[in-house]
Order: structure tokens, then C-alpha cells, then sequence
């Protein structure tokens, strides 16, 4: 593991190293490595299908890498057993692309799904559930199910879901694909919010003018290994083509100014 | 009481409607048939797969199939000593009833649900449209191919597979219940069940009509993404399994009545 | 150097590193397949049975398993009794038509054909039934949960998959199965009567006899029916869970468990027809 001078003393809460994927023979990821510091957002973008959401899940241990490893607060995840995995687990949010609502159960059993079973207590859950319900502007639909939402809406339910245990590590896979400006900006609004100063969040999506308003560092996927890490501003500094296309083309320049 | 009235309604006019659409189907499908009118190539690409993909789960089933009825005919000899009556009464089953209904559901399970899934996942993935947009006829092009190799093949796979069924009733015989294996063939051959052989052959041909137009009519009607393809693929086993069971019955009724 | 650097811009975009590719398992040989399908079936099953047992478990998940009990006795019931109806009207037809040709005495057939069924095809009736009706449901079911990542979201929750989805199927489906055998007996039975009747004028009396019943054929037939009930949740849960791609990988994994549960059923056949035939059949006749 390096730490580097800047960042001397900072406490790496997600490590990656070497994490190679193939499926099928066709190589999704090639030794790709991750760090994200306590306090940190990371934004993860990349071109649609280089295997973002594959690493997402590598992170929360949901994918087994067929090479290399996955240290999550200072545990790795190929080491440990179930009940290691699930006291990890407790401490991470995770928001999926295509939002993973359990559709045999309504809104506000979604949401409530997590503290349920952390055996939070019935009166509790039904407060916190209100709660962040009209946190994510949308009060009083517990008892609609899944499939009566449009995609935005969906998208907030998961969102309350993945951020309801108040978990230190949050994961967000694209939180703003298909949503409108003004919601996207509040949605981006409210993950700045719900991060922790002793947590860490990591972002991936496509939306880069509104995520470099709450991103502190990128990483850059591009052909199955990273092809840029580092701050916003070395970003844009740099004058590759591909981190061109990614940085100067969206409002990175307008941000700076 | 109503309500009653009502969902018994609702019941009967949605089964006479896929039965109604099933019909249809199959109306258009033989309509195709003369003058042929059905894409050749693909109807000797079906021909491959259908066989090819069914046959190793066919003869697995057969063998067990004669092993179990040899077993099952097998406890009546033990307490009444009457050997000889092996070999005509698993014969007599595997032939007429057993082997015909577990190889047409095996068939069912394995190329019925494929060709279910296989058609839903070109319904949901807009292909069947796309044939439609380049004039050509999804039923010529993919309704009748398969029609006809399933009915070829169940026919064909009944045919081996009650071979098949009667080799296993004899390794079980000679193994399980003291049988020498040449002896319970000689049983079964001078049981003389070649009307049931016959019998069976023709209800694995209906079978095989039944599970083609079955799964073609829930694989083509598929609507709702990937869930909508697992809940026809659900559909059309259940109802295949009915139609084989329905069949399997006229069937037997009418060559009995026919051969008396 | 700070690790948080720039890769150096004006460096080619980095190649596709020649990593070995990671070898083959065995497991991937086509002749191997279905052992090591075997083995991890296994593993679900005796996981399920981990979570079944665990103190509190059955009563923790009380309400899945009422539900499930539900949905698949509300399934089968109408199919049974199509299904082993017409099985009953057809089998005795046939037989009783051979049966003339040979003796003129009838006596024996109902109480034979009870025999049979109690043994035989009512619970191996019912179980290829409930395979190919709960079975691909369960794998159509926990397959779609599995590409909209719902299990996913589970097992993020610190649900497994196996607690939560397996296990309540699997306990109503042993239940259910047991029950809608006995209930399929009595179908195959009474719709036997009726053919025996209708064509034949065997009177109630001589046909619902019960004295070739044994214990050992109860006993087989039960058996019979309690491990249908386990395998086939077993097998479709295990084709759901390992489902892969879009709607095209749910409807191979629903394909897949009609025609797996439906095999194991038949397997199971054997060797427990079998078993009671080695070891039950030595009662009274
Ligand atoms: N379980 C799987 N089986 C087979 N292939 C997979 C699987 N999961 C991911 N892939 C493949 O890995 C590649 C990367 O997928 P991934 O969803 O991670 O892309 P992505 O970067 O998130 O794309 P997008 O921006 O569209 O969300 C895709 O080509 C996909 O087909
Ligand atoms: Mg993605």
C-alpha cells in the first residue's frame, strides 16, 4: 500500500489492488487499483461498458476478482467469512444502476429492509423510513410498490434504501442516469450531504459537470485499467485526448473559472 | 355470489381465448404447409438442434424409465411368484402409457421451454419486429421449422427411447429382481405389445405437436423484459404438460375404441 | 512520488497488459459439468438445511413460508387434479382392456391399481408436476431477482439469499408436495374408479379395496414424496441463482430447472422405488 506524502497520516478506508476480470475468456478489467481516503469522494467515470459497475461490485465484495485483492476498513474481503463479510457490509451503502428495488415488497418495506435487519426497532424504522422518504422529496409513498414508480422516483427510493443504516461508506452507481437537471443537482446535493467526514463515498456516473461539484478525486477507467487518478484540477491540467474528452468537453473549464 | 359468477367467467373466456389463439396458430401453421411455404434451411437447422439437444436427456429417462416399471412389476412377483408377468406388465406400461408421457415431458422441459425462451427473448429484443420490417413471416420462418421438427423428433426419440427403456428394464430385471436379461427380453418379445409400440409412437407424434404449437404460441405472445420471458417460459411447460396428459388420453380412447 | 498523480499524459493509453489468463477450472469440462453442477447443488442443499435448523429460523420466516405455502399449493391444485385425473381414467381404461383379453376376473384391478398409485405414481405424478409447475416458477422467479440485482441488493443488506429466498420455498415445498401426493391419490384413484365404472360395472365395493395396501407402500410413497419435496426447490433455486445475462439468461435458467428437477425426480424414482424394494416390500401382500 503507498501513502503518499499529501495524504501522509490519511487512513485509506477502501484499498484495491491488481483486480483482474474475465467473463467468458472476453478480460472486462485489467489491474485496476482503487484507494479512497477517509473523507474523501471519488468519482469513478469511464466510457459505458469498460466495467465501472463491475468494480463498484468487486468493492462491496459482491464480485469475486479472479485476481487480486479488496481491503475494506482494514479487512480484506477475499479473506473473510460470511459473518465477517456481513459485519463489513453493515458499515457500506450501496446504490445499483438499475436501482435493485425488491419488487415483492412496497416502498416503504424497501427502505426499511436494512434497519430490519440490523433488528432496529419497529417504531424507529417507521420514523427513519418518513424521514428520509421526505429527505429524497418524496413523503408519504410507502405503500405504492416498485413497479408503479417511473424510473426517476426509483431512483431516490434506492437511493433512501442504499443511505437508511447511515452507513460510514457509501457507493453510488450512476445516482443521476436519466434524471432531470434540477433533480440531479439535488440529488448530488444530498449524496455531499449524507457523506461523513469520517466515511467515504465514491460516485460513479456520467454526469460530470454536476459530480465535479462534490468530487474531490477521479479515477478514470479506459480499456480495463485506470487511466487516470488524481484531483480535479490535475485533471484538468493534463492534455491527454481521452481525459480530454472526459474533462474540457463537459463544464470543467466553466467550474474553474 | 356474483363475484363467484364473475371469476368463473373471467376463468372460462381467457382459457377459450388461448385456446382459441392456440387453434389459430395452428390453423396458420399447417396453412403453410401446403404448398409448402416455410424457410428450408432454417427447418433443417431445427431438425439438428431439437435432436441433438433432447436426445442425451431422452435416453437417460428411458432407462430409468424401464427400470422403475420393472421394480414396481417387480413387487407383485415377489409375493406371487409369477415371473413371466415382468415382462409383460413394464413392457405393456413403458410402451403404451409411461415411456410415451415421461419422454414427451422430458421434450417438453428441454425443447418446449428452450423454444419458449429462445422465441420471448426475440419478442422482447424486437427481432421477431425486425423479421416482420424485412417481410418475412415469423411463422414461416420460425413457427413452422419447429413445428415439424419437434413432431419428427418426439416421434423419432419415442421410437429409441422405448428401446432404450426396455434395455434398462432389463439390466434392472437381471440386477434388482433375479431375472436373466435374455429371458425378460423373451418375455417382453412374446408378450407380443407390438399395438402398444405403435400406440406409443402416435402419441409422441401428438405430443410433439402439442408441446410445438404450445410453445410457439407463449414464446410469440412474450411482453414484459426478461421477467415476462421467465413467466411464459412457466406458462407454456404447464400448459404443454396438460396438452400431453389431454392428448395422451384421446389418444388412447380412440385406438382402443378403434381397435376393438 | 504521490501515488494520487496523474498518469503521464502524454503516455500512450495503457495496453492491454499480457496477463495469463487465469486457468480453466475443471469444472468447465463438458463431461465434467454435471458433476460439478452436482456439487454445488449439494452445497445449496445442505446450506438450505443449515438455515432450516437454526434456532428460531422457522419462526423467523413464518410469514415467507405461509406465502409460499399458498402460492404453490394455489398453483398445483387445479393441475393435479387435471393431470393425475386423466392419468387415472386412461390407466385403468388400458389396463382393463388388456386384462379382458386374458382373465374374466376384475376383482383384483382396483385394489392393484390403488396399490400402485399409493406406491408409484401419485407422488411421482406429482412431483414431475409440481417440477415442472414450482420448479421454473422458482427459477423464473429468483432468476429475474438475480439480473435486476435484487439479490444483489440482499445480500447488501446482510439477507442471504439462501435464508431468505431458498429456505421458505423449500420448507412449503416439502409440505406441499407430501400433501398434493396424497391428494393426487385420491384424484388418480377416484377418476380410476370412474372409467372401471362407466365402461365396466365394477361395483365401488370390489374397486376401493384397500387390502393390497401395505405399510411399505405408504411408507415408499411418502418417502417418494418428501424428497421430490426437497429436490425440486433445490435444483430450481440453484438454476435461478446461477443465472447470467439479460432475459435470455432467465429463460435458459427456467428451462434449465423443468428439465433438472424433472430428471432428479425420475432419479429419485429409482433408486427409492428401489430401496422399497429391497427393504419394504417384505410386509404382508
Ligand atoms: N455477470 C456478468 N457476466 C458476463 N458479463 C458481464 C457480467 N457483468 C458484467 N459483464 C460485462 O462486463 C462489462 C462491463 O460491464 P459494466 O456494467 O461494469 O459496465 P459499466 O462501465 O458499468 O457500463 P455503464 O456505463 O453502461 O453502466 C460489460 O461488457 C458486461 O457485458
Ligand atoms: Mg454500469
Amino acid at each position: 500500500m503507498s501513502v503518499s506524502i499529501r495524504d501522509a497520516g490519511q487512513e485509506q478506508l477502501i484499498v484495491a489492488t491488481g483486480l483482474y476480470k474475465s467473463f467468458g475468456g472476453e478480460p472486462i478489467l485489467l489491474d485496476v487499483g482503487v484507494e479512497v481516503f477517509r473523507g474523501r469522494i471519488l468519482g469513478i467515470i469511464g466510457p459505458g461498458g469498460v466495467g465501472k459497475s463491475l468494480l463498484m461490485k468487486m468493492l462491496a465484495g459482491l464480485v469475486e476478482p479472479d485476481a487480486g485483492d479488496v481491503t475494506v476498513l482494514g479487512q480484506s474481503l477475499q479473506s473473510l467469512n460470511a459473518s465477517g463479510l456481513a459485519r463489513v457490509r453493515d458499515r457500506m451503502g450501496f446504490l445499483f444502476q438499475n436501482y435493485a428495488l425488491f419488487d415483492f415488497m412496497d416502498v416503504g418495506q424497501n427502505i426499511a429492509f436494512p434497519l430490519e435487519q440490523m433488528g432496529v426497532p419497529k417504531a424507529e424504522i417507521t420514523r427513519r423510513v418518513a424521514e428520509r422518504l421526505a429527505e429524497v422529496e418524496l413523503p408519504g409513498i410507502e405503500r405504492l410498490f416498485p413497479n408503479e414508480l417511473a424510473g426517476g422516483l426509483k431512483k431516490r427510493v434506492a437511493l433512501a434504501r442504499a443511505t437508511i443504516a447511515g452507513a460510514p461508506i457509501l457507493l453510488y452507481d450512476d445516482p443521476t442516469a436519466g434524471l432531470d437537471p434540477v433533480t440531479s443537482s439535488k440529488i448530488f446535493e444530498l449524496i455531499r450531504r449524507l457523506h461523513r467526514p469520517d466515511g467515504a463515498t465514491v460516485i460513479v456516473g456520467h454526469d460530470i459537470d454536476r459530480m465535479v461539484a462534490v468530487c474531490d478525486e477521479w479515477l478514470l477507467l479506459h480499456e480495463g485499467a485506470v487511466l487516470f487518478r488524481g484531483t480535479t484540477e490535475e485533471g484538468r491540467a493534463s492534455s491527454h485526448e481521452v481525459l480530454k474528452t472526459f474533462f474540457m468537453e463537459t463544464g470543467m473549464l466553466g467550474a474553474a473559472a | 355470489m356474483t363475484r363467484v359468477v364473475r371469476a368463473l367467467g373471467t376463468h372460462t373466456l381467457g382459457l377459450l381465448e388461448l385456446l382459441g389463439a392456440m387453434a389459430l396458430l395452428q390453423l396458420r401453421i399447417t396453412r403453410a404447409l401446403f404448398p409448402p411455404r416455410y424457410d428450408a434451411r432454417e427447418t433443417w437447422r431445427a431438425f439438428y438442434k431439437v435432436g441433438v439437444k433432447s436426445y442425451p436427456i431422452v435416453i437417460m429417462t428411458a432407462l430409468f424409465t424401464g427400470a422403475i416399471m420393472v421394480i414396481q412389476s417387480g413387487h407383485f412377483v415377489a409375493k406371487s411368484g409369477a415371473t413371466s408377468f415382468v415382462g409383460w406388465a413394464a413392457g405393456f406400461a413403458v410402451l403404451a402409457e409411461i415411456g410415451p408421457i415421461l419422454i414427451g415431458l422430458m421434450f417438453s422441459g428441454r425443447v418446449g421451454a428452450n423454444n419458449t425462451a429462445e422465441l420471448g427473448t426475440m419478442v422482447v429484443t424486437e427481432q421477431v419486429d425486425a423479421l416482420r420490417a424485412l417481410a418475412i413471416e415469423p411463422i414461416h420462418y420460425l413457427a413452422v421449422p419447429r413445428f415439424l421438427a419437434m413432431i419428427v423428433m418426439l416421434f423419432l426419440l419415442t421410437a429409441l427411447g422405448d428401446l432404450f427403456a426396455l434395455i434398462g428394464g432389463a439390466i434392472t430385471a437381471d440386477l434388482m429382481v433375479d431375472i436373466p436379461m435374455k429371458v425378460f427380453l423373451r418375455q417382453v418379445f412374446d408378450a407380443q405389445l407390438l399395438d402398444e409400440y405403435l400406440l406409443g409412437l402416435l402419441k409422441g407424434s401428438f405430443f410433439g405437436m402439442a408441446i410445438a404449437v404450445v410453445s410457439c404460441h407463449y414464446g410469440l405472445t412474450v411482453r414484459g423484459g426478461a421477467t415476462g420471458v421467465g413467466r411464459a417460459v412457466n406458462a407454456a411447460v404447464v400448459a404443454a404438460a396438460i396438452a400431453i396428459f389431454v392428448a395422451d388420453f384421446f389418444v388412447g380412447v380412440v385406438w382402443t375404441v378403434l381397435s376393438k | 512520488m504521490s501515488s494520487l498523480a496523474p498518469t503521464p499524459a502524454t503516455a500512450e493509453p495503457q495496453k492491454r497488459a499480457k496477463r495469463p489468463i487465469p486457468r480453466q477450472s475443471k469444472a468447465n469440462r463438458p463431461l465434467l459439468y454435471p458433476l460439478a453442477a452436482f456439487r454445488r447443488g449439494a452445497t445449496l442443499f445442505l446450506e438450505t438445511l443449515l438455515w432450516c435448523i437454526k434456532p428460531g429460523a422457522l419462526k423467523r420466516r413464518r410469514r415467507q413460508i405461509l406465502e409460499q405455502l399458498f402460492v404453490i399449493g394455489n398453483k398445483s391444485v387445479v393441475f393435479i387434479t387435471v393431470t393425475l385425473g386423466v392419468l387415472g381414467l386412461i390407466s385403468v381404461f388400458q389396463v382393463l382392456v388388456q386384462v379382458e383379453r386374458i382373465l374374466p376376473d376384475f376383482s383384483m384391478i382396483g385394489p392393484a391399481f390403488i396399490q400402485i398409485m399409493t406406491r408409484e405414481f401419485a407422488p411421482t405424478m406429482a412431483g414431475l408436476m409440481i417440477a415442472t409447475r414450482v420448479g421454473s416458477g422458482i427459477a423464473a422467479e429468483i432468476g429475474s431477482m438475480v439480473v435486476t440485482e435484487q439479490v444483489d441488493a440482499l445480500r447488501m443488506c446482510n439477507a442471504d439469499p439462501v435464508d431468505y429466498l431458498v429456505m421458505p420455498r423449500f420448507v412449503a415445498s416439502v409440505i406441499q408436495t407430501t400433501l398434493l401426493s396424497i391428494y393426487g391419490c385420491v384424484i388418480g384413484v377416484a377418476s380410476g374408479f370412474i372409467a372401471a365404472g362407466l365402461f365396466w360395472n365394477i361395483p365401488a365395493g370390489t374397486f376401493f379395496n384397500l387390502q393390497l395396501v401395505a405399510y411399505g407402500d405408504v411408507v415408499s410413497g411418502l418417502m417418494k414424496a418428501v424428497a421430490y419435496g426437497m429436490a425440486v426447490p433445490i435444483v430450481a433455486a440453484q438454476a435461478g441463482l446461477e443465472t447470467s445475462g439479460g432475459s435470455e439468461g432467465v429463460g435458459t435458467a427456467t428451462t434449465r430447472a423443468v428439465v433438472n428437477a424433472s430428471f432428479s425426480v425420475v432419479v429419485l424414482d429409482f433408486l427409492l422405488s428401489g430401496f422399497s424394494f429391497l427393504f419394504l416390500s417384505k410386509g404382508p401382500m
